[in-house]
């Protein structure tokens, strides 16, 4: 059978693929994939980091002309480059595709290869997320090694994902432990990266990996001191957020980023938008209020109110722009936010997934039943 | 001398009926204090705890509770709470007391 | 009474509707218990030591025979035959099954009842004088402004997660019989040197870990003022109060560490901006419910019988002496039914006796019933020349107890025997203060006196505005149980003082019964109530009395 359905939605086909390999052998589920036309050309995409082994071990086992795509961010451990060319030969992979970043590109945002001291996120994107972007261009989905155990955004993950270009990414290892990765590799005797034994257990670019601790999260040691935990490769629909409005979940559509009120540009913009912490005095905003196109409300934890208090507040000062709460907001909030002055609520994909649109729509005829409307209405 | 280790169980209240449940060593959850599993070993007891609030959604506010001990009677609660949960309202005998 | 419109009608049964969806969604697992736990709250539904607990709200103590009936069919279709009536015009089931609930909201609705806000950190259910509308001390039933607020605080957008819960009383007589400098907020209604109606506004008041007696935040606010300055406090205080430390997030902790000053400054800067948001139609919905609260058509009859059987039946003498309040119409009287029966439990009535007292009140108070902050049951518009006929039917019903306003009618919280919170019993004092006072036959004797019983220092039994307040603890893995003096919930607000070390649930009794004995030898006259006695002489006389062992043995 093949796994597109022109009746289903993306989506729709996401869930129902992780509904059918829910209790298959990784090993089966991989023989199966691999073998389907459905999914248009597959790639491997591996780091040849502390476990990928155990992935590509599996994949030349099936096939040995799966394409491999490596990408070579120019700042990898030397010994990174050693072992994917020993892995490559062990294991007789035969398409196997080193990506560089483009050269053109790092002459012009990088000539001096220090941008990882000052925007770690702006060097992942020249050197990991855009070479991947182009290389898997051709392909129609990709294989990722990525663990649930590993945590953050990634202690959610679905074997069968979307990502940001509606590729179904496929996880075969996502419910595997650090355990079962290490029975994997004694058991088939294979070689492992010279960094573990030196404490490394997440491995990326030399700039930006230090080992991490025995009960640290195994990335702790990725851009250790930083708020970040993936490079953006794997930034898909996990981390992807869900507006929702009356009319159900949407995809976001603002594109102009969003300044925090202390670095809020003083001259005129052209579409400003504002994030606000719930403490904030909705007065220190009234000078600028008329200029601000949106403002989005945090919101840390949906016991918190204040936020609902600001909107209103907002609203009373004069503020017409859209306003949007974002955070840990439960759909049985849908009307207090609405009717406190919010036009839209901004939820990230794992809440979404417990609360799927169905409860939202539920919620979404606000304007009934409001005793607050009854006793404010017009005579 | 050294002092005894205290041991525990562990209980919460059933998400349906509200009731008092105890743990019992096969994993199920019973309304009586006397089928509860006594964890020797604290560091067990706050692992089954953990794995418990982690995924077990058919109770509400699971938690460690110490009994006693002493010659043959049988194991007690520590704490007069404990007593009462145990055992149902002290001012009517309306709670557990009818069917356990 | 208020009468629900299809408004209210169509909120009550949606909202049961909404529940049931909710707890749909926690057994399924798309709630968790976190996300659930709130709107399990909003909706009266507790998780306490044996079972779960509703917590139906009876908005300012009214409800009318209908509703009683259909308490007492809930307490035998879904709960084990009785209904608990609290320190706050609520009455509690004490085992409802969690799936039964949505239909319990849903059989609630159909007689224009819920449970919304009576818990969580929300606008509570508001109360008011149990007496509205009858008594004869009254200068406005606050009824009606306690229905607008009920109406202002449903479901409001903003104020469904406050840092804390947030109580508002309302009063309309010179005696505060609301506890309003209690609340956080406490209205009396007032009026100005022109004769308007308006409000006197106090915050801040609170029991609970740190008693404190409200500040009047506004000494004159016209009527028509009133949403949107209880719009300012309440914007005010959802922004600043403390939600770090849920000891400290009170209103009347914002108060104390602001002052009353700031308060006042902010809540008026506030007030200004939000009066532009009300244009009269609240108004006109408060003359609306006016009309509602007309009182009832009394009748005149003669009251000859009433003063006949009084002479002949002492029992029936002694119940209209303790249990009768006076009525603004002369031939009637305010009957109060204690649910305080020697050596039962404060506040708890079987399902035949509130469908007895509901058919009293049918046959003989214009269909409404009361509920008072002191548990007990009110029937607010009785002729007198009914009384002997009323009485006769309460004592059949097992509620004849004449015990209103003395020692036996103390008030007392569930405690641990089926609070969560509680650190101690609360109703085997009561049980065991009642049942020794009725054995000395000495309770007429001693007069009017409020003793109440808290099981932890949450303070639901009210304890420190008790004449005499109990306050029931842990101390090293017993119950302890400490004594308060002094205290006064009326317009003379005053908070009780503790005069020294706990006792065991053994010694507290005896400890009560030597401090009433010092009272009864101290006392000038027989008519010096025991608060009075305290307030001449300070809490020396009772010390001594509580711990005679206490005192130096040998003085060198």
């Amino acid at each position: 059978m093949s796994f597109e359905n022109p009746n289903l939605s993306r989506s729709a086909h996401v869930a129902a693929l992780n509904k059918r390999f829910k209790n298959t052998d990784t090993v089966d589920m991989l023989r199966e994939i691999m073998a389907d036309p459905g999914f248009g050309k597959l790639a491997l995409v591996s780091s040849f980091g502390a476990d990928s082994v155990v992935l590509l071990d599996m994949v030349a086992n099936i096939n040995r002309a799966l394409p491999i795509i490596f990408i070579d961010t120019e700042m990898l451990f030397h010994q990174t480059l050693t072992y994917q060319r020993k892995l490559a030969k062990d294991l007789g992979l035969q398409d196997m595709r080193r990506i560089l970043p483009a050269r053109e590109a790092v002459l012009e945002r990088d000539f001096d290869n220090l941008m990882h001291r000052s925007d770690t996120a702006a060097c992942c994107a020249l050197r990991k997320t855009e070479p991947l972007a182009r290389a898997l261009a051709e392909f129609g989905g990709w294989i990722s090694g990525r663990k649930r155990y590993q945590g953050g955004a990634r202690a959610a993950m679905e074997l069968f994902e979307l990502d940001a270009e509606q590729r179904i990414k496929i996880n075969p290892l996502a419910h595997w432990s650090r355990e079962d990765l290490a029975a994997y590799i004694t058991a088939h005797g294979l070689p492992r990266h010279p960094l573990v034994t030196k404490g490394y257990k997440s491995i990326g670019c030399a700039s930006c990996t230090t080992p991490s601790g025995t009960v640290e999260n195994e990335r702790a040691g990725r851009w250790r001191g930083q708020n970040k935990t993936e490079c953006g490769i794997h930034i898909g629909e996990a981390a992807r957020s869900v507006i929702v409005t009356d009319e159900g979940f949407t995809d976001e559509d603002w594109a102009d980023g969003f300044h925090s009120f202390d670095t809020m540009p003083t001259q005129e913009s052209p579409a400003l938008a504002i994030d606000l912490q719930s403490d904030f005095s909705a007065e220190d905003l009234l000078p600028w209020i008329a200029k601000i196109d949106l403002i989005r409300v945090d919101f840390p934890v949906f016991s918190d109110g204040r936020g609902f208090s600001l909107a209103c507040q907002l609203r009373l000062l004069g503020f017409v722009g859209r306003l949007r709460a974002k955070g840990h907001i439960v759909a049985d909030q849908y009307a207090m936010a609405r009717r406190s002055g919010f036009d839209e609520i901004e939820i990230d994909h794992a809440l979404a997934r417990r609360q799927p649109e169905r409860v939202w729509q539920t919620c979404a005829n606000w304007r009934a039943r409001d005793y607050q409307n009854l006793l404010r209405q017009s005579a | 001398m050294t002092l005894k280790p205290a041991l525990h169980i562990l209980t919460a209240n059933d998400l349906l009926s509200g009731e008092v449940v105890y743990l019992t060593k096969s994993g199920a959850w019973s309304p009586r204090h006397a089928s509860a599993n006594i964890f020797v070993e604290g560091s067990l007891a706050a692992k089954r705890l953990a794995e418990i609030e982690r995924s077990d959604i058919s109770v509400v506010g699971p938690y460690l509770a110490v009994v006693k001990t002493s010659g043959t009677q049988p194991v007690a609660p520590e704490h007069f709470r404990e007593v009462f949960r145990a055992a149902g309202p002290s001012n009517r005998f309306i709670g557990k007391q009818t069917h356990v | 009474m208020y009468n629900y419109t299809a408004f209210d009608k169509d909120f009550v049964t949606t909202r049961a509707e909404q529940f049931r969806d909710q707890v749909q969604r926690r057994i399924d697992g798309s709630l968790t218990e976190d996300e659930f736990r709130p709107q399990r709250l909003m909706n009266g539904l507790y998780l306490l030591l044996h079972a779960y607990m509703l917590r139906v709200a009876i908005p300012y103590g009214t409800l009318n025979s209908r509703q009683m009936r259909a308490l007492a069919d809930i307490a035998d279709r879904w709960d084990k035959g009785y209904a608990h009536f609290s320190t706050r015009q609520n009455v509690q089931f004490h085992w409802p099954k969690l799936q039964d609930v949505p239909d319990i909201l849903k059989a609630l609705a159909a007689v224009d009842m819920h449970a919304i806000q009576t818990s969580g950190a929300c606008i509570r259910s508001v109360t008011a004088d149990h007496f509205a509308g009858a008594t004869a001390d009254e200068l406005a039933d606050p009824r009606p402004t306690a229905e607008l607020v009920r109406q202002w605080s449903t479901d409001h957008p903003e104020f469904a997660f406050l840092p804390r819960k947030f109580k508002v009383a309302v009063t309309g007589s010179l005696h505060d019989r609301a506890v309003t400098k209690f609340h956080d907020i406490g209205l009396r209604l007032v009026q100005n040197a022109n004769g308007a109606p308006g409000y006197e506004v106090s915050v801040g008041g609170g029991l609970g870990r740190t008693p404190m007696i409200g500040q009047v935040l506004r000494d004159f606010l016209y009527q028509a003022d009133l949403l949107p300055y209880l719009e300012a406090i309440l914007q005010v205080y959802n922004q600043i109060g403390r939600r770090d430390n849920k000891y400290k997030a009170r209103i009347k902790i914002t108060l104390h560490e602001h002052g009353l000053e700031d308060i006042r400054q902010r809540v008026e800067a506030n007030f200004a901006l939000q009066r532009g948001r009300f244009n009269g139609a609240d108004q006109d919905i408060l003359t609306r419910i006016e009309a509602d609260f007309r009182p009832p058509a009394f009748k005149s009859a003669s009251i000859h019988h009433f003063e006949a059987q009084r002479a002949q039946d002492p029992f029936f003498k002694a119940f209209t002496n303790t249990n009768l309040h006076p009525h603004k119409n002369p031939d009637y009287a305010i009957v109060t039914v204690s649910l305080k029966a020697h050596g039962a439990t404060p506040g708890d009535a079987g399902s035949a006796q509130m469908r007895a007292l509901a058919d009293i009140a049918a046959r003989w108070s214009h269909n409404e019933l009361r509920v008072s902050h002191e548990q007990n049951i009110v029937l607010p518009h009785v002729h007198k020349a009914d009384l002997p006929e009323v009485y006769e039917s309460l004592r059949l019903a097992g509620l004849a107890t004449a015990n209103i306003g003395l020692i036996s009618d103390l008030i007392a919280c569930p405690g641990m025997d089926y609070c969560d919170l509680a650190t101690a019993r609360s109703t085997n004092v009561a049980q065991g203060i009642a049942q020794k006072f009725d054995a000395l036959k000495r309770e007429h004797i001693i007069g009017p006196l409020k003793l109440k019983i808290s099981g932890c220092i949450n303070a639901c039994g009210h304890h420190h505005v008790g004449h005499i307040g109990i306050l029931g603890l842990e101390k090293g893995g017993i119950e302890s149980y400490q004594i308060t003096l002094g205290g006064d919930g009326t317009e003379n607000a005053a908070i009780g003082k503790r005069i020294g070390p706990g006792f065991s649930a053994d010694e507290i009794v005896p400890a009560i019964e030597r401090l009433i004995r010092a009272y009864l030898a101290h006392r000038q006259t027989a008519d010096e109530a025991f608060l009075t006695t305290y307030r001449r002489l300070g809490p020396a006389p009772f010390k001594a009395a509580v711990y005679p062992e206490k005192e130096p043995k040998n003085e060198l």
